[in-house]
Parts: structure tokens; sequence; C-alpha cells
């Protein structure tokens, strides 16, 4: 994956794609374009994994001590 | 009782029902929230520090949230304002930082040969790389990054949250993830 493959489309329309941000119509539009386009069928590949992994590193769930500490933050009645 | 005091009483009583309704609805948002607070926060102690500042500004100014619109992205809006106020922006200016000319040399650098699948090359990122190098990002780049990739906001919700305009957060989203993959590159690179 260089830079000497560069395709425009993908610099334009692949981060909108990913973050749900394109209509319908332009959303089938750029699946059709994934198919066809090796270099962007790679970088789609490369920035949804990225995507994934920054959202795997928050997962660890909350304390249940802090969840009891914030229903303590409600004023009473 | 006169009629405009058993109204008085209706207006009470329907104004703490809606109270302890907001405070569930808020309450049952919590574990989204703190994702959001973990991902802009450098430790856990401190995400968890501003969730008990969010939820107690927001249970104090429950009034000022409008029933029916996005609750998430309103308690988003206080943790992210808050999160500026505790002057958490003491890192290096951002464009101090010079980043490379294209979009490529995370994937290089973690795969010289360009062998390997795109999607297994990251596999040799863990989430504690990931995290090290979230905290690396300036707040400003870092907070509009959580929200779109953690907190799957759109980015109308964002400039919302934010008070920023669109373009801005399109603009901010690009550089921030790119300072993003920097970051990750050098990792990647250390830890060879």
């Amino acid at each position: 994956m260089t830079a000497d493959e560069l395709c425009d489309w993908c610099e334009e329309v692949l981060q909108p794609y990913l973050d749900r941000e394109l209509t319908a119509d332009e959303r089938k539009e750029a699946e059709g374009h994934l198919a066809d386009c090796t270099y962007c069928r790679k970088r789609y590949k490369f920035e949804d994994g990225l995507r994934r992994l920054v959202r795997s590193s928050v997962l660890e769930p909350m304390e249940p001590a802090l969840k009891a500490r914030l229903a303590n933050l409600r004023l009473e009645l | 009782m006169s009629e405009t005091s058993s109204d008085g009483a209706r207006r009470l009583a329907e104004g703490a029902r809606n109270r302890v309704q907001f405070e569930e609805e808020a309450l049952a948002l919590a574990d989204q929230v703190y994702r959001v607070a973990r991902g802009v926060s450098r430790s856990k102690e401190e995400a968890e520090d501003l969730m008990q500042e969010t939820y107690a500004r927001a249970f104090r100014s429950w009034q000022s949230y409008t029933p029916g619109t996005n609750l998430r992205a309103w308690l988003l809006r206080i943790l992210t304002n808050l999160n500026i106020d505790r002057g958490r922006r003491a890192q290096r200016a951002p464009d101090s930082q010079p980043l490379e000319e294209t979009d490529y040399f995370l994937y290089n650098r973690l795969d010289p040969t360009n062998q390997s699948d795109e999607e297994r090359v990251l596999q040799r990122l863990s989430q504690d790389n990931v995290a090290e190098a979230l905290s690396e990002v300036p707040h400003d780049f870092r907070d509009v990054v959580v929200l779109v990739d953690i907190g799957e906001f759109s980015y109308a919700e964002a400039a919302q949250i934010l008070d920023i305009p669109i373009g801005t957060v399109m603009s901010r989203l690009h550089r921030g993830r790119r300072i993003l993959k920097k970051e990750l590159a050098d990792l990647a690179v250390d830890s060879q």
C-alpha cells in the first residue's frame, strides 16, 4: 500500500463512508467502487481495522463502585 | 384545597416525576458516556473523576435538558466542557508536530515489506498502544476522534457537542487521525 497507487475517490469518500456519513445512494456507489478498486479495498480494510482497534481500547467497563457513586449524586427529592 | 394550590401540587409531582425519569435515563447511559470519558482521559482515575463531575452537574441542571432530544449528546457536551475547563490542554501545540506527507506511514512502518494483509498488520498493535497513542493526541483533535470513533456520533452531533462548526469537526478528525497514526507508528518502531 503506497502513495504511488493513490486513488482520488478514496481520499475523498472513504472517511465519510467509514464514519456513516453517506446517504444510502452514496453508500451504494461507494460499495460499488470498493468492489472494483484494489487500492481502496486495502485502504478500507486498514482504516476499518484501525477504528475497531480504537474502539476496543476502551471496552473495559465502568467499575460497579463508580456506577453506585454516580447514582448517589442524585439530588434528594 | 383551593384549585390554585392543587394545580401547584400537581406541577410539583409532575416535576419530581420528570426529574426521576431524567436521572434514570442519564444513569442508563453511563456506560456509553464512560467510554468517551475514558477515551479523552489519560487514566482510569481521571475518567472516573470526570464522570462524577459530569453527573453531578447534569443532576443539578437537569431542567436545562429538553426532553426528547439526544440525552447522550447533552451529557457529553457537559463532559467535554468540564474536561476543557480542567485545563487538560497542557500538551504540545498540534502544529508543532510534523506529519508525514501521506497517510500510509503507519501501514508501512508496521510492515516494511508490504506483504501483510491490511487488517492483520494492525494486530501487531496492542490496546495499550492505542490508549497511549490516543493520550498523545492534543485535546482538540482527540475529543473529535473519540466522539466519532468511540462514541459513534455523526459529524453533526460532534459539532453540536463541542460547539464548533461541522467543517472544523471534519478537519480536526482528519488531522487527529493522522496524529494518532503517527504516534502508533512511533510506538510500533519503539517496540521492535
